[in-house]
């Protein structure tokens, strides 16, 4: 029963594991449209692959150091499924040369299907970026936070994982107009992948699995 | 300005609004497609090879095609079966019910129902197995209607080969168990007189949940009804389950001890094999003790 059933595995894995929004707040009322196309490198046959995952983000700036976001998710949304996550980045500590510049993303990601199949996960990125250069290019690395508020599964089996973090390690290239964002992140390297069925690429072996993004950011 | 962003969010509805035709249900089928059933000498890859002192005699081996149609189906799909006894001795005979698991066809398990061929003693019980539409030289497309279907039309041929409730029994591998369980609980051409269950799921839910880590709705992903968790609630016969402890497909605690907890018929009973896996059930404990189970269970329940 193995083989196809993998699909599954990687489906509901890539639910959780979307690339970093907004590490750095736009500016006062700059309006920015995202598309990121990515996700967890797998073994495939002889070759390894990233699974498409395709999210579309639209994020305004409030202020110079609050971005408020929407993304919506693609890949769900061909299964059916509403998948959005609204959120905010917070700027909380400005660059001080090599010392770097540090911002918090509370979010709420919001599944739903039908009355039976809706979900809410909380979510928490940590990011220390800094700024380089005349176009300001990015390099970041941080920390997401999936929270599972479920205590139960089905038939009232306890939920073994509550809490699901990402480390991540990015760089984005800048212009006036366009970034051009590449992402690279380990997802769940506290949770076990051998029940997965997939064989996850992942510097730990038989726990998480490693994902790789390319976003592109049109600003207006 | 404004109007470029607009065509931005506008491209971003219209993908959405198009989409949501996708679910993973048919990935629950890893069939293989065969021009011809070789049986013993199927050199594809297979769980375990059995000894020349399992073998079955040729005359003991009966390959035919059945015709099964589904309740709303207009055209019956014709789909291949194997009958491993004496048919003209039905009538009389204890017959298992084989239902195979998810994987390619009739070849790559006949090594399995060799094996319960010689349950007790070679031949002892007929074993009919079947290979569902889409699987080995069967015709058609898998689907969950077509999984009863097909079992249901091997259970028509048994019946009118003679053969009574009380002298069959159902066995399920994984995917199969889902057949068998279903089949045994609800009313369809004959009702077993035992359940067996190897390597069970609990729901395509469970699967999805154990997959992702998450205690996400099954919903999300796929329309599967198959639920042998709740199916397992109106089996009402004596029911056998066992199960690997190092499965690490199907969780032997997510999975069949949950199938096995929810049974509350008249006698059950439960083996747990340590260090088996999802496949290895047999060749971990040994042929002939796992025999002896299914035997004991078959003759003393």
């Amino acid at each position: 029963m193995r083989t196809n059933i993998l699909l599954i595995s990687i489906t509901t894995l890539i639910y959780a594991c979307s690339p970093g929004r907004y590490v750095k707040p736009l500016e006062k009322k700059q309006q920015a449209v995202n598309v990121s196309l990515g996700g967890p490198l797998i073994k495939y046959g002889a070759a390894t692959i990233p699974i498409p995952f395709l999210t579309a983000n639209y994020g305004y700036g409030i202020d110079s150091t609050l971005t408020a976001f929407g993304s919506a998710n693609i890949t769900a949304a061909l299964f059916g499924n509403a998948q959005v996550e609204l959120g905010v980045t917070k700027q909380v500590l400005k660059q001080n040369k090599y010392i770097p510049a540090i911002s918090i993303s509370p979010v709420l990601n919001i599944i739903y299907k039908n009355k039976d199949a809706k979900k809410l996960y909380p979510q928490l990125a940590i990011n220390a970026f800094w700024e380089y250069g005349k176009h300001k290019n990015l390099i970041y690395a941080g920390l997401d936070n999936w929270f599972e508020l479920s205590s139960k599964r089905a038939y009232g089996i306890n939920q073994p994982n509550h809490w699901i973090f990402m480390p991540m390690i990015g760089h984005s290239f800048n212009n006036k107009k366009w970034n051009f964002n590449l992402e690279a992140k380990i997802i769940a390297p506290n949770i076990s992948n051998e029940i997965l069925v997939v064989d996850y690429v992942t510097p730990f072996k038989t726990h998480g699995a490693l994902g790789v993004y390319f976003g592109c950011t049109r600003k207006f | 300005m404004k109007l470029q962003m607009k065509k931005y969010i506008l491209i971003t509805v219209v993908i959405t609004g198009l989409t949501s035709c996708f679910t993973l249900d048919d990935n629950l089928f890893n069939k293989s497609e065969l021009t011809e059933y070789k049986l013993d000498n199927y050199s594809g890859d297979v769980d375990f090879h059995l000894d020349n002192s399992f073998y079955i005699q040729d005359t003991m081996v009966h390959l035919f095609t059945l015709n099964s149609k589904a309740t709303e189906e207009s055209n019956a799909t014709t789909i291949y079966a194997l009958y491993i006894g004496d048919i003209s001795k039905i009538a009389t005979d204890t017959v298992i019910m084989y239902c195979h698991g998810n994987k390619d066809h009739m070849d790559f398990y006949w090594q399995r129902a060799k094996l319960l061929a010689n349950t007790k003693s070679k031949n002892r019980f007929g074993v009919m197995m079947i290979d569902y539409r889409g699987y080995g030289m069967s015709e058609g497309k898998p689907t969950e209607d077509g999984l009863y279907a097909d079992v249901d039309a091997a259970l028509k041929w048994l019946k009118g080969k003679g053969l009574s409730n009380d002298r069959l029994l159902m066995y399920g591998f994984s995917m199969g168990t889902a057949p068998a369980t279903k089949l045994s609980a609800e009313s369809y051409s004959m009702k077993p007189s035992k359940l067996m269950l190897e390597a069970p799921f609990a729901s395509a839910e469970t699967m999805i949940q154990d997959g992702s880590g998450l205690a996400m709705p099954g919903d999300f992903f796929t329309t599967l009804k198959i639920n042998n968790a709740e199916e397992i609630k109106t089996v009402t016969q004596p029911f056998f389950w066992i199960h690997g402890e190092a499965d690490d497909f199907l969780n032997i605690d997510t999975h069949g001890a949950v199938v096995y907890s929810h049974y509350s018929g008249t006698y059950k009973e439960s083996h747990r094999i340590p260090a088996a896996g999802h496949s290895t059930i047999q060749t971990t404990m040994g042929f002939q003790p796992y025999l002896k189970l299914v035997g004991d269970f078959i003759t003393q329940h």
